[in-house]
């Protein structure tokens, strides 16, 4: 691991050199207020500052909202030959907050448990990320550091981290990292670690919205409270979309369905995003819902977050507190809200 | 841990490339049940209870339980309800015709389990096509189990399956109580009722007896409310539970029952097992 100091204009310029030769995404404004991992061109606005979370986050760049899982063609003789679609196409995401590299960690445990997943696991291995370090809230929305993801920097192949003076610090942590910064003149910096230190302990206290219990004990009160009168209260307002499911960066659900091209001899077999607050994802064939009631899957989602996934994987929380499904959702519906009014609930 | 792209080829081959199955036997059972038997490349290698992801290219795929007992040949037999639009087509199927397998896949029973217990099978309408997997290797080695009895209840005659399945189970020696919830005015020479009914006169040693239970999703709490009153215990009462399903693999989150996922950790559970789930029974 190396640690170099850049100014923005040498980081700004590096990111257009990578994107110039590579497939890159960075977070671009659209409109007024919204941002977007987008692929880098020549005219596109490359700035650190100023972000609030994109509406969809960086992981689904590797879990794609529709992706084609085989191909297939049948021949005259009615033979029909089927292989599988792997995308091993290398990108590099670039502008990845910690709350978006906790996802992407998380992600890569979900996907590589049981049996491992080849579609996601071929893309992330060619997949290189350029982190950026949070030194304030994004917004009002944020509670990274009540779900322990303020931190984390694991999966980044580059790390950079806003330092006193205006400089960025810039942590070379892996083989591809080393690859990406190969020739660059920054200065080197002997005292990297330390200067992170630094940044870190200058930063807001609280950061962002905190929990009125710590992490291990929310785990125990959600699963304590599955008969609770917090399931209806939120869900009244709820209108069953999936938008939530769809922005989660640890959301990665999916539906399996069969397109066939208009030569009727060929198509594929793809899945798409599927979402667990959606009316009919635990509906069987003859029509009985497992979970008719939007309460029951509200409480599935947040237990998913905060219980089930944890559990199964041994992890404090598979909520990253990026605060994405209540800034996206209609009705202004916010785990956050949900899993204090559950603790505040639990203590009576 | 495993990488590089040709190992993500042939995981994704193994993960989700169907095999050809060549359909060799088709027969109705009801006016919307029909019966298939496939013949594999190879054998399925499968256990009591699993289900396989049936597929048609260009139409979908769909889990399907596995209707025969484990054998060492090529064959699979399901029954398939027409009920959506891969079912209609894969109805519209001819002999000959070839569809698309993967798997097995889920938990399965383990006959072992119930060597020298009497065995009570309790089968609600489809549930008898996945139940008649175990039901088949238990009547084949009789002698190992104790005294064996199937209750197999369906909505009105004309819904029966496997007629002669029950024949030819009643022939052997086997107890089986055919139901129907009732005759809608077609010929019937068995019972009337539902297939808890049966339970609280049942000859039956508690102490000695295993169940294994496979019906919609209604009727689990009240056939196991009926053998717990007989003092059957939680632990000897197995259930075999129905989910939607994409993946079969643990990963696409539909047949998820709290915490567990019933593509993997079942659909066979042990009832003692699942008591502290509150989404497994209605």
């Amino acid at each position: 691991m190396s640690y170099y100091l850049a100014t923005q204009k040498e980081i700004v310029d590096w990111i257009r050199r990578l994107a110039a030769e590579n497939r890159l995404y960075f977070p671009e404004k659209h409109g007024a207020a919204s941002y977007r991992f987008t692929r880098v061109g020549p005219g596109s606005d490359i700035q650190f500052d100023h972000y609030t979370p994109t509406v969809v986050p960086p992981v689904k760049l590797l879990v794609p909202a529709r992706e084609e899982l085989l191909h297939f063609r049948t021949d005259a003789d009615g033979k029909t030959e089927v292989q599988p679609s792997l995308d091993t196409s290398f990108r590099i995401i670039a502008g990845v907050r910690s709350c978006d590299l906790k996802g992407i960690f998380l992600m890569d445990l979900f996907f590589r448990e049981g049996v491992p997943d080849a579609y996601y696991l071929a893309r992330r291995e060619n997949t290189a990320i350029i982190g950026y370090a949070c030194n304030t809230p994004c917004d009002e929305r944020a509670f990274c550091a009540a779900v322990d993801s303020l931190d984390h920097t694991e999966g980044a192949d580059v790390y950079i981290t806003p330092v006193k003076g205006g400089d960025l610090l810039v942590e070379v942590k892996t083989k591809l990292g080393e690859k990406l910064t190969d020739g660059v003149d920054w200065k080197p910096c002997e005292d990297g670690a330390a200067r992170r230190i630094g940044a870190v302990t200058a930063r807001p206290e609280p950061f962002g919205r905190t929990f009125p219990a710590a992490l291990p004990e929310i785990s125990k009160i959600v699963e304590k409270n599955y008969e609770s009168p917090v399931w209806d209260k939120h869900v009244k307002r709820c209108f069953s979309c999936g938008t939530c499911n769809l922005v989660c960066p640890t959301c990665y659900c999916f539906d399996v369905a069969d397109d066939l091209h208009l030569d009727v001899a060929s198509g594929n077999r793809t899945r798409s995003w599927d979402g667990c607050m959606l009316p009919h994802f635990a509906e069987v064939g003859g029509g009985h819902n497992f979970r008719p009631e939007p309460a029951a899957r509200q409480r599935h989602r947040v237990n998913r977050k905060f219980t089930y996934l944890p559990e199964k994987f041994e992890h404090g929380a598979a909520c990253v507190g990026c605060g994405r499904c209540g800034r996206q959702c209609t009705s202004h519906i916010d785990i956050f809200d949900i899993v204090t009014d559950l603790i505040q609930e639990g203590a009576r | 841990m495993k990488t590089g792209t040709e190992y993500y080829h042939q995981l994704a081959r193994d993960t989700f490339m169907p095999q050809p199955g060549r359909i060799v036997e088709i027969a109705d059972m009801t006016a919307k049940d029909r019966y298939f038997r496939v013949e594999l490349e190879k054998p399925l290698g499968h256990h009591p209870g699993q289900f396989v992801m049936v597929s048609v290219m260009g139409v979908g795929e769909a889990p399907i339980s596995i209707s025969n007992g484990p054998g060492k040949d090529n064959t699979l037999e399901m029954v398939i309800r027409r009920i959506g639009r891969l079912t209609q087509v894969l109805h519209d199927l001819k002999v000959g015709d070839t569809l698309g397998i993967r798997g097995p896949y889920g938990s399965g029973f383990d006959p072992a389990n119930f060597y020298g217990r009497d065995v009570l099978f309790v089968a609600g309408g489809l549930g008898l096509v996945p139940l008649r997997s175990l039901i088949t290797p238990v009547v084949a080695e009789a002698n190992r189990f104790g005294k064996i009895t199937l209750i197999s209840g369906c909505r009105n005659p004309s819904e029966e399956l496997y007629r002669d399945q029950l024949d030819e189970w009643t022939d052997a020696g086997i107890e089986v109580i055919r139901l129907v919830d009732g005759t809608e005015n077609m010929p019937w020479k068995f019972g009337v009722g539902l297939v808890t009914e049966p339970i609280p006169k049942l000859k039956l040693d508690p102490e000695k007896t295993v169940a294994a239970l496979c019906g919609p999703p209604v009727m689990y709490k009240f056939v196991i409310t009926a053998l717990g009153a007989r003092g059957v215990s939680y632990d000897q009462i197995y259930v075999d539970l129905e989910r939607r399903m994409k993946c079969g693999v643990g990963k696409c989150g539909h047949c998820q029952i709290n915490k567990i996922y019933c593509c993997q950790d079942g659909p066979v559970f042990r009832f003692s097992d699942l008591a502290l789930l509150p989404e497994a029974l209605l």
